[in-house]
């Protein structure tokens, strides 16, 4: 009977042609190890930051640079981000911080409150590496000069910054405003620039104080910011916000931080990664680049080395 | 057949094949569904976690200002969270209506951190911190209550999709039921279809196998049988027909052995006494002074014996004719000698000048016949058979032609033509047979003893005719007479 023999050879053709898939099924199921396994650096450098902008944003803005330091500096780098400019005064200590990006005025206070170590601050990609604060007002707000500030809302950034409390307090003093509390109807401390700026821009105070690479920065993605701010008054150019480290640090560790910041211009990543920052490059900073803040602290009339900001 | 079975091996290998591809379609199908149902489960997970995220940071917002308050940090790492969940809702949704409302809750989830922040950093009146701490945990609520709604919508839909996968894997499980029922129920069919035709058509061939086996020669494979079966049925009819053949030409040899022996017994009885009659009668006749009457019944007589005689050789050369004795030979030479010796038989006894009939004998030699090896005197005894037959069949006047023909295959043909009265159909039948004339005075033995000896010479011999028409005998020998021991 050849019919046997032929369902034979069916069921076995069958059987093959089952294995054939179900072997090219089974190909889906390769591992994805794409992973590299990350080396861990043994230290871990604590790094503060302060509100420049909304605290959320500095740290994300931070993070990839702080992991490109930590690549390089074979150093684990955890960032504190403060909700306040002065704090980081205080937490330097308390918190065990090992090193900060400090504001100017901050900086300032640390090198004479703390001795920290300026290392490196940035160069902005129009060369310059220092900044300046201003003070402005909406345009339709009709103040024009300080005669017409009072009774109005004032917006500072903090006690501890340059742009947002220094240049303030000398605008006060050169227009002979004595106790600006009672000039003004209403002072507060938006914590950082960013909020200044929009406090003023969306009525939430009349005047503001805040510095100009954050003005200018905001202007870029917002037009509203240019077209309905006016600046009235700004300050004198200020070191821009400088990595320093508590100066009993790793010497070691110190030079390598130093020297990772400043070649950092000099790979791709690097450049990428200030690109993004908003920056050119990192260059050397010394106590004497804060000059400009002791010489106008002093003009004000503070002592920085017995400045006690929170005493509001 | 060849062709059915490899179309059915196709068909089989098509439906397992089909059957195959589908299941494994149907697997990856349903396991699709599975991971859709795992997915949108995860998705429903993530909303909830994401839900749970904010819920947390609005707790961290109301508890800012009091003794439980948390440090920053940790604040900070709750909103990362939180945005990192709501950023894998955005990762995952493709449809533009969903993009849609993921985007604008995207900007009420910025704004809300916007807000977060500003709460944590300004420092102001405490009317101030309480209305950007409020303004900061409505628009929470509100993100909350979006989240929510987004949470109820979509586990609508996703219950709705979870159904439909349901469904899906239902009815693929259906059908894979259906297919392993189809699929043997198929196997049986083609397999039922197969044996049907095997069976009938073997059947049919053991029933003639069986049939002729019993006698029935004469029985056919008449039925319709498929393919290779009717080729068998055909062989198998050609077998019983030669079979058939063979049957009657043993009975053929055995009546012609029974004939000779009886023949040759009656020759040898009758020859002796015969010969002393006619000896007797002869005597008688010369020494009697008789008259011419009785002189003539003496003759008669004597005539009538020289018929018994050339009767008895007759049925002699048709009954045992000797083995022939080959020599090569010249055919048109013999044709000639046989056409000379029938001439004599066309002179009128009475008045020798004048012919009894106007036959004229045209001879159509083909010049490239060759010598053939024969036997000259039986050779010589068909063609004056045939030409005294042809002479006796036309009624005054005709032709008789003769021609010969080289055949390709080492063969001689040699026809003879007359322009007779021609045969009717029944009676063509029979004109070899012994004994059958329709002459008065014939044997019927002439016809019979020419197919017997071509026959010996491995020859053929056909007839053509039709009333009216004449008669044309044709007889095909081998150039070559092999001899293989014949017996009569
Ligand atoms: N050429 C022919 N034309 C018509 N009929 C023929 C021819 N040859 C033979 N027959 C028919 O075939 C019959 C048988 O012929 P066959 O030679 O065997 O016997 P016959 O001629 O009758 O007798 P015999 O040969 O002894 O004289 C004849 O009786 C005749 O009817
Ligand atoms: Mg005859």
């Amino acid at each position: 009977m050849p019919g046997k023999s032929y369902q034979n050879c069916i069921i076995l053709f069958a059987a093959c042609l089952f294995f054939l898939l179900l072997s090219g099924c089974g190909e889906q199921q390769e591992s994805k190890t794409g992973d590299v396994p990350v080396r861990t650096p043994t230290r871990t450098l604590k790094l503060g930051l302060i509100p420049e902008h909304d605290i959320f944003t500095q740290k994300k803005r931070y993070a990839p640079l702080a992991a490109y330091l930590s690549r390089r500096i074979d150093t684990a780098i955890e960032l504190s981000v403060l909700s306040r400019y002065g704090n980081i005064i205080d937490n330097f200590v308390s918190n065990g911080l090992d090193a900060a990006f400090f504001g100017s005025f901050t900086g300032a206070l640390a090198v004479r409150k703390l001795q920290v170590q300026p290392l490196a601050r940035p160069e902005y990609p129009d060369g310059t590496s220092t900044y300046y604060g201003m003070i402005f007002v909406r345009k339709d707000s009709g103040i024009h000069h300080a005669a017409d500030m009072r009774g109005k809302r004032f917006a500072f950034v903090d006690q501890a910054t340059t742009a947002g409390w220094l240049l303030p307090l000398h605008f006060f003093k050169e227009n002979g405003i004595a106790d600006y509390r009672s000039f003004f109807s209403e002072t507060y401390f938006t914590g950082t620039h960013e909020d200044a700026i929009y406090d003023v821009l969306r009525g939430k105070a009349d005047i503001g104080a805040a510095k100009n690479t954050v003005f200018f920065r905001l202007a870029q993605s917002d037009s509203k910011v240019r077209e309905q701010l006016q600046i009235l008054v700004t300050s004198p150019l200020v070191p821009a916000n400088a990595l320093a480290v508590r100066r009993d640090l790793d010497e070691a560790l110190k030079i390598k931080l130093q020297n990772a910041l400043l070649q950092m211009d000099q790979d791709a990543e690097g450049r990428q990664i200030l690109q993004e920052f908003g920056a050119r490059r990192f260059i050397p900073t010394t106590e004497n680049d804060y000059a400009p803040v002791f010489a106008y602290a002093d003009k004000i009339g503070l002592d920085l080395a017995t400045y006690d900001y929170i005493n509001e | 057949m060849k062709k059915k079975v490899f179309i059915a091996l196709l068909i089989l290998v098509f439906c397992f094949s089909g059957g195959g591809f589908y299941i494994v379609r149907s697997i990856e199908e349903v396991i699709t569904n599975l991971e859709n149902v795992i997915t949108l489960h995860q998705v429903e997970f993530l909303r909830k976690d994401l839900w749970n995220k904010i819920k947390v940071v609005q707790t961290d917002l109301l508890l800012k200002d009091s003794p439980h308050a948390l440090l920053t940090d940790p604040f900070i790492v709750h909103v990362e969270e939180m945005e990192k969940a709501a950023r894998i809702c955005q990762n995952c949704h493709h449809s533009e209506e969903v993009l849609q409302s993921l985007n604008h809750f995207q900007r009420q989830m910025d704004g809300y951190i916007k807000m977060l922040s500003r709460v944590y950093t300004v420092r102001a009146n405490q009317a101030r911190l309480a209305e950007e701490r409020d303004t900061a945990f409505s628009m929470g609520e509100k993100t909350l209550s979006e989240v929510e709604q987004i949470v109820i919508t979509s586990s609508e839909k996703i219950s709705k999709r979870i159904t439909r996968a349901r469904n899906s894997i239902a009815e693929t499980e259906r059908l894979l039921y259906f297919l392993i029922t189809a699929g043997p129920l198929l196997l049986i069919l083609i397999a039922y279809f197969f044996l049907k035709q095997f069976t009938t058509s073997v059947d049919a061939l053991l029933d003639a196998t069986r049939k002729i086996q019993q006698g029935n020669l004469r029985y056919r494979v008449k039925e319709e049988l498929p393919d290779e079966f009717q080729v068998l049925g055909s062989a198998i009819n050609i077998m019983a027909s030669s079979l058939t053949d063979q049957c009657q030409r043993m009975q053929q040899a055995e009546r012609l052995a029974v004939v000779g022996e009886l023949a040759a017994g009656l020759a040898h009885e009758v020859k002796n006494p015969l010969a002393g009659i006619k000896v007797s009668i002869e005597v008688l006749a010369n020494e009697l002074s008789l008259e011419q009457e009785d002189r003539e019944v003496f003759l008669r007589i004597i005539n009538e014996i020289h018929r018994i005689e050339s009767l008895l050789k007759s049925l002699l050369s048709y009954a045992r004719p000797p083995e022939p004795e080959t020599s090569p030979l010249d055919l048109h030479q013999l044709l000639e000698t046989s056409i000379k010796s029938v001439s004599y038989a066309l002179i009128n006894p009475a008045n020798t000048a004048r012919l009894i009939k106007d036959i004229e004998i045209v001879k159509d030699f083909s010049p490239d016949v060759p010598p053939v090896i024969a036997d000259r005197s039986q050779l010589q005894q068909v063609f004056l058979n045939l030409l005294l037959n042809a002479i006796d069949a036309i009624p005054a006047k005709g032709t008789i032609t003769i021609s010969t023909r080289k055949e390709s295959n080492h063969t001689v043909q040699i026809s003879i033509a007359d322009t007779g009265k021609g045969m009717s159909p029944e009676n063509l039948h029979k004109i070899f047979n012994p004994f059958f004339t329709t002459k008065p005075k014939g044997t019927g033995l002439g016809l019979a003893i020419c197919k017997r000896l071509i026959e010996l010479h491995n020859g053929t011999i056909h007839v053509s005719s039709a009333p009216g028409e004449g008669t044309t005998f044709y007889i095909t020998i081998p150039e070559k007479l092999q001899l293989q021991g014949i017996t009569p």
